[in-house]
């Protein structure tokens, strides 16, 4: 629905909601001074009381991050009908050190139930439900928490973001809009136009006199006041159909007033705007909304509507009525009634780029890292002892080669590289990959939390072995006998029973994938290489329900560290307009790997799948064909999965599906399963990785098949002595306060296994100790010194020694400095290093002396043929 | 030297005119009196001898010459045609390589194009090939295949010849600080910015820092002074940064010594020595011919021979060569 569409509908709904409803004379005041004020448990003032129910505010558990409020709500009718209360639990599983994008688990029990849901919840679009539970992120600390708060940090409504203007601004007919009938309405309320000063109203928000407006402005952390009346109006981050979703989100609460929402907070990388960031506390607000109170007397039917949309269920193309809309979230009723979560962000990954933090060492390596990495990096640059440790993220061969010529210090690998005689590991972290799924339950009844998947599953979703949908079906080779989609396929249905089977997409037909080099796509094709049944699938023998492989997939080689797009059938009867216009080969859209394993887990953060089979423009020049992304898919018909670490499955919440270890045996991704899998590898030699091969976790019923073990791997001999102090520093410190479990600076987050002096880890800590030891100490015999190994030559493990390449010879650091802006404006270099001198005496000579040759042989001949003529000879 | 003593004896007067005229007898001679061979033994016999000789080196020489900056040139023009249209239909079909690795998942084959550099303060364009090896730069500039393609995060290498096969760098050592150049590759198109001209002593520029930096290094050879044109005996280096380069893709872990800076590539050779032999045989074959047919007929069916051989047999030596002359 275009823009101008839905205002002209919220508008007319607004009109229409309030027509033939007297004006009500207000009593009370708008913000909140109660004339029935209690102390409640902690202190505060609350301007209801339900027997049994009291408001607390920061309930927190000593042993995770959570917190917890109780908030009683009670509802006032004029018309007679008996007020309504009810005792609202709310919860959430994190608050402090959040980092961008790091979801909250918001669960909550005693609310009214959701009706009309909608399957878009976020933005405008969750507008559309009657009594949602409204989440949103506001700057500032709610007095609720902290009734200390200064009124320049204090959360108002003008402090909360939204995403469209739709949920700032509100119109009706003179006096019956419906913040004007609340009960504690003032003067001030029932204005023309109530929430801004009107002198602040820009001219394209169209204000006229025939309606009364409520507008309530966004005041941005940067002290400008967005009016937040026209899409105009609003601050630069609130953008429709845009790469992120809206943030705020109206969450459906099931018909036994439970309800459990992922919040997605955002840092001041994101919303500039909203600005929260390490330094400016931000609050979670949850507002319940449980009707607008009338007051005692006044009847009218909008003011005392109770909803007409059906409960529980989806929403059937109706609007909500005003009185339970979340679009007045800002009335005095329903701001009154909001649980505010406090909340603290840690600092951003870019706090270590500033020149003060000193000049970085890159480390380059595997993305398993990259999780830690956000936490552990701000203790290395905030700590004056310590170098400013950087991490790259790059395929684990790139970031061998870096290490080897002496580009990086070190690199993050999860596997034994080649040529590293000279080369030691240390054991850094244990964590893996998983496949994370956005999967609901049919019939609105939530999400799936558990999915067991074994290898020949993976091997058809990688393979595209899925048709994605009828067409393809009857078109493509070979798949006439598979199911359409995963959801279809009876070896799923049998390890996941309940599921939906009814409907198929594409978007359930492959697995997010990455596209790129990495050791992870090595671990996930050793481990479908490892499995007898998986692999036959693969040859071309049918599973027992007759699907087989897609037939440009049969005897595919595995293992991999890159997954080969290798279908290139194009669909010649497509309706695809863009495909009819330029043909592609069809299954790699559905596949649509990425570059990174973030990526993924985005796509899984906001269940938009990857798939590009869709097509928008017209073919013209202005508006050319273009293959465009599949839209999110809606809450309560989810059915995606990608490959994500277990790093970023747990930093955004994301759900991780058991696999299959010994047949038979799923394992969670948890800790047990890392810890088993961990106890199977088996000491590699002298400081080389551990083996933890796949054949082990096949024979085991508590391994997880998805471990990885990434390891810090270092020179022992050639690097210059700071930075092997550096590496040296680094294992000891990753491999001791690095493997706390925790939220803050310097912390392991969840996701990882601690690696742990006792237990099952032991051997790696002490492996790593010991790798510590000898890359401090340098004293490994030293190889064949090549030009390579010095700073500034290009990656190059072979190079013949009468060839030097640039730069040979030098003893400085052979670290990269960082673009640290040059405030003389000379570039920046690479420390010291400078470029080598060569010269080819072939190359310099060989043009002038062939010419010369030639002219003096030419005046030779010419001149003893003209002596041999003139004496008559030949 | 034995084949230039069997080319002065096979190819008698193949480099003089006059001798190809006089041996035509339907012709009359230019000269009033016909010419005799030098006596036997005395100075005009040895002078004749060291003049042919001359003038077989001369020939040698000059057909170097010809084939290095002129011939060499023509060849790196339609090498040039041929991979941008190859190039070009596989950016279409976005089947371009992204890194070591091609399409199917085999490595890259040396020689194919990866990329499309664009300078337009010197008006160069050339296809990248992959691969620096003496033999790859002929067709075009090379690139170092153990760094990241031109256009990818972290530190790519392209290596150009500066004096002969067409010489596509030779103008690189001209750009300065705030030229602009760009990069096309399958994985799309990347601005560059010169940050400066570097030789030996001058100090390595830093990559850029950021998930996007990227450093470009062309390499040709140069020098300055007298005939600086074709004197070809330092490399030179040219960085490029960018802060918008695009993910990278695999690399090959190692690449042979022969494509190296200023590298030679003796892989050549065995063909070299075959391609001698057949030039051997062929002067022979003509000096053999020469005694049963004419000189004209015998000349017609010859030279394109020869000339194929010529450059074959110098398209081998030119592998001989420091890859960046």
């Amino acid at each position: 629905m275009t823009r101008p569409v839905r205002a002209a509908l919220l508008a007319a709904l607004a009109v229409a909601m309030s027509i033939a409803v007297p004006s009500f004379a207000p009593i009370g005041a708008y913000a909140s001074t109660s004339h029935h004020a209690q102390p409640t448990k902690v202190g505060r003032s609350a301007r209801v009381s339900v027997p049994g129910c009291t408001a607390e505010y920061g309930v927190t558990s000593r042993d995770s991050d959570s917190w917890s409020a109780t908030e009683p709500v009670e509802r006032t009718f004029g018309d007679g009908t008996p007020d309504t209360t009810s005792c609202i639990h709310l919860e959430v599983n994190k608050h402090t050190n959040l980092q961008d994008h790091e979801r909250i688990d918001v669960t909550w029990s005693g609310a009214h139930p959701t009706a009309g849901r909608a399957l878009n919840p976020f933005g405008e679009t969750g507008l559309e439900q009657e009594y949602p539970v409204l989440l949103m992120q506001c700057r500032g600390i709610d007095p609720k928490d902290d009734p200390k708060v200064s009124a320049k940090q204090e959360v108002t409504p003008d402090t909360c973001w939204t995403n469209t203007y739709f949920e700032r601004t509100a119109s009706a007919d003179p006096g019956l809009g419906i913040w004007q009938q609340e009960a504690d309405a003032t003067d001030a309320d029932t204005a023309h136009i109530s929430g801004i000063d009107p002198a602040k109203i820009p001219d394209e928000c169209n204000v006229t006199s025939t309606f009364d407006y409520h507008i309530t402005p966004f005041q941005a952390a940067n002290g400008t006041l967005y009016p937040g009346c026209s899409s105009q109006s609003m601050p630069p981050e609130a953008t429709v159909n845009s790469v992120s979703i809206p943030q705020e989100a109206s969450a459906f609460t099931n018909l036994h007033g439970d309800g459990q929402f992922e919040f997605d907070p955002r840092t001041n990388l994101d919303n500039a705007s909203l600005g929260c960031s390490s330094t400016v506390p931000c609050t979670l607000e949850a507002i319940p909304i449980d009707g607008i109170n009338c007051a005692p007397g006044n009847a009218s039917q909008a003011c005392n509507a109770t909803g007409q949309l059906p409960a529980g269920q989806v929403n059937p193309g109706s609007a909500p009525q005003d009185a339970v809309a979340p679009a007045f979230w800002w009335s005095a009723s329903n701001w009154e009634r909001r649980i505010p979560v406090p909340l603290t962000f840690a600092p951003p990954p870019g706090v270590c780029q500033a020149a003060s933090a000193g000049k970085p060492v890159p480390f380059y390596g595997s993305e398993l890292l990259s999780q830690a990495a956000l936490q552990w990096t701000p203790a290395y640059c905030q700590n004056k002892k310590r170098f400013n440790w950087q991490d790259n993220i790059i395929p684990d061969q790139a970031a061998v080669a870096l290490m080897t010529n002496g580009s990086a210090a070190s690199a993050e690998v999860s596997s034994r590289q080649a040529n590293d005689d000279d080369i030691d590991y240390a054991p850094t972290a244990v964590t893996g990959w998983g496949i994370g799924f956005d999967i609901d339950k049919p019939g609105n009844a939530g999400q799936q939390l558990t999915i067991n998947l074994d290898a020949r599953l993976l091997a058809k979703l990688l393979t595209e072995s899925y048709p994605g949908s009828v067409a393809v079906e009857q078109a493509h080779p070979g798949f006439s006998h598979n199911p359409l989609s995963l959801n279809l396929d009876p070896e799923f249905e049998k390890l996941n029973p309940g599921l939906d089977t009814a409907h198929w997409s594409e978007n359930a037909a492959a697995l997010m994938n990455l596209s790129t080099s990495s050791g992870v796509i090595t671990q996930l094709t050793s481990y479908i290489a490892a499995d007898p049944s998986a692999m036959a699938f693969l040859h071309g023998q049918p599973d027992h329900w007759g699907m087989r492989v897609n037939p440009f997939y049969k005897n595919v080689k595995l293992p991999v560290s890159t997954w080969p797009l290798l279908d290139t059938w194009v669909d010649k009867t497509t309706n695809n307009p863009c495909l009819q216009a330029a043909p592609t080969a069809y299954m790699p859209l559905i596949a649509s790997p990425v570059s990174s394993l973030r990526l993924v887990a985005t796509a899984l953060l906001y269940s938009w799948p990857l798939v590009t089979t869709g097509c928008t423009g017209n073919g013209t020049t202005t508006s050319p064909f273009q293959l465009s992304r599949a839209a999110p898919e809606g809450l309560g018909n989810r059915f995606i999965l990608g490959l994500i670490t277990l790093g970023d499955a747990k930093r955004y919440d994301l759900t991780v599906a058991n696999l299959q270890a010994s047949p038979g045996h799923y394992v969670a991704a948890d800790d047990a399963g890392l810890s088993a899998a961990v106890k199977l590898a088996k000491p590699g030699p002298k400081l080389k990785p551990f083996e933890l091969s796949q054949k082990a976790i096949r024979k085991s019923k508590t391994a997880y098949p998805g471990t990885s073990i990434v390891y810090t791997a270092a020179k022992t001999s050639g690097l210059p002595k700071a930075t092997a102090a550096d590496v040296a520093q680094f294992i000891k410190v990753s491999s001791t306060e690095g493997q706390v479990a925790g939220r803050g600076n310097g912390e392991l987050p969840d996701g990882y296994l601690p690696i742990t002096k006792s237990g099952p880890t032991r051997r790696l800590f002490a492996q790593s100790q010991k790798a510590a030891a000898a890359i401090a100490a340098q004293k490994a015999s030293p190889q064949q010194a090549s030009p390579g190994s010095s700073a500034g030559a290009p990656p190059s493990s072979s190079t013949g020694p009468d060839i030097p390449l640039p730069s040979a010879g030098t003893t400085t650091p052979p670290v990269p400095s960082p673009e640290i802006a040059p405030t003389d404006g000379s570039s920046p270099t690479q420390s010291g290093t400078v470029t080598a001198a060569l010269s080819s005496p072939v190359g310099g000579s060989l043009l002038p002396v062939l010419l010369l040759l030639g002219i003096a042989a030419g005046a030779v001949t010419g001149g003893s043929r003209y002596w041999l003529r003139k004496q008559g000879l030949k | 030297m034995s084949l230039a003593t069997l080319a002065r004896r096979g190819s008698h007067g193949a480099t003089s005119p006059e001798r190809t005229d006089s041996d035509v007898p339907a012709k009359p001679s230019k000269a009033a009196t016909p010419r005799q061979d030098a006596p036997p033994g005395g100075l005009a016999e040895r002078l004749s001898l060291a003049s042919s000789a001359c003038a077989v080196l001369a020939l040698v020489c000059g057909w170097m010459l010809l084939q290095l900056l002129v011939l060499g040139g023509l060849s790196h023009t339609r090498d040039q045609t041929l991979l941008y249209s190859k190039f070009r239909s596989e950016l279409a079909q976005a089947t371009a390589p992204t890194g070591e690795l091609d399409y199917n998942g085999n490595p890259v084959q040396p020689g194919a194009p990866v990329a499309l550099l664009t300078i337009p303060a010197i008006g160069l364009q050339q296809v990248v090939v992959d691969g620096t090896a003496s033999g790859d730069l002929t067709a075009g500039p090379g690139h170092l295949r153990d760094t990241p393609l031109p256009g990818q995060a972290g530190w790519s290498w392209v290596f150009g010849r500066g004096s002969i096969d067409g010489a596509p760098f030779h103008k690189i050592a001209d750009l300065a600080k705030g030229d602009t150049a760009s990069v096309r590759t399958g994985q799309g198109l990347v601005d560059y910015t010169v940050v400066d001209v570097r030789r030996a002593g001058d100090p390595v520029p830093a990559l850029p820092a950021g998930s996007g930096g990227g450093l470009l290094t062309l390499v040709t050879a140069d020098s300055r002074g007298f005939l600086s044109a074709l004197r070809a005996s330092a490399p030179v280096y040219v960085d490029l940064t960018t802060d918008k380069a695009l993910t990278d893709g695999p690399v090959a872990g190692a690449v042979p010594s022969s494509e190296l800076v200023m590298a030679r590539d003796t892989s050549g050779l065995p063909i070299l020595t075959l391609l001698l032999a057949l030039l051997t045989g062929l002067v022979l074959a003509i000096t053999a011919a020469r005694r049963h047919f004419r000189a004209a007929l015998v000349w017609l069916v010859s030279t394109p021979v020869v000339i194929a051989l010529a450059w074959a047999a110098t398209d081998q030596v030119t592998r001989l060569l420091p890859n960046l002359m």
